[in-house]
């Protein structure tokens, strides 16, 4: 019985070749950190000109409503002169209107105090008047 | 002679009072000028009437009824006829560009930041009047001397 010399089972002399395991995939764009990092850039540039913006608009809100403020006395030194005149109009035709009635009082306040109130209703004469 | 009471927001009949104003009243001419113009001329009417307006508005303060304050009102508006006269006699050309920029621009001021250059630098030589906002931010130009503004 001829016996088989026992060989152990080694690599072929030189080695094995390396394994190609990874894909063989080309480089595309730069990598995750960078694009992370650049449109954080920009996000932060576009917001600190929100911010400016932002600034400039309360600015110029506080401009126009100046402007109107400064016209308010003049506005309502007009308005107050129609409202007197009408006013007063309206008291006389209450009193034509009201010479029969016995102690009626022209333009009393239906309050207890003497505090300005703008009347809530007119008296407005027929159409033909 | 019938009248029925009638609330004036919802009287669907057109009623202008011809009634003329008291003759007990002094009379005074009203200021006439359309909104453009009155908000071109708003900074200078409040640098130039200041006093005649804040004494009207306290007078406002201490009683709402308009036949209080008639004198003052009357002051106040012949201060704004005053300046608007003096404007116009002054600055007519700037005032007008600047006013009519406002008109066709949605009365925006800081669509008609040229013409108010102008009218500012004329109304300054002329009448020593400036544009002032109270309240900005202290340590920044007024916004409409700003260099180079985001919305113009």
């Amino acid at each position: 019985m001829t016996t088989i010399p026992q060989t152990q089972d080694l690599p072929r002399p030189g080695g094995f070749p390396s394994i190609r395991y990874k894909r063989n995939l080309p480089k595309r764009g730069p990598s995750g950190v960078v694009l992370l990092t650049a449109v954080a850039a920009i996000s932060a540039y576009g917001f600190y000109r929100v911010g400016l913006a932002n600034e400039e608009r309360r600015e110029l809100k506080r401009e126009k409503s100046w402007g109107r403020i400064h016209l308010v006395p003049l506005l309502q030194a007009e308005l107050d002169r129609d409202t007197y005149r009408r006013t007063v109009a309206a008291l006389k035709r209450e009193a034509e209107i009201m010479k029969d009635v016995p102690g009626w009082k022209v333009g009393e306040s239906v309050y207890h105090n003497t505090r300005y109130r703008m009347p809530t209703h007119i008296v407005v004469p027929e159409k033909d008047v | 002679m019938s009248a029925a009471p009638r609330n004036p927001s919802l009287s669907d009949v057109e009623f202008i009072d011809p009634t003329p104003m008291p003759d007990s009243i002094p009379k005074v001419d009203e200021i006439g000028a359309t909104s453009a113009p009155l908000q071109s001329a708003a900074f200078f009417i409040g640098a130039y009437c200041k006093e005649y307006n804040e004494d009207f508005m306290l007078c406002k303060n201490e009683n709402n009824d308009p036949a209080h304050c008639l004198k003052e009102g009357r002051k106040v508006t012949r201060c704004a006829i005053d300046l608007l006269r003096k404007l116009r006699e002054h600055c007519d050309k700037e005032f007008e560009a600047h006013w009519t920029c406002l008109d066709l621009n949605n009365q925006e001021y800081h669509r008609c930041r040229a013409p108010e250059r102008k009218f500012n630098a004329c109304v300054m030589s002329a009448l020593k009047l400036e544009k002032y906002i109270p309240d900005s931010p202290a340590n920044k130009p007024q916004i409409h001397l700003k260099e180079k503004p985001l919305y113009y």
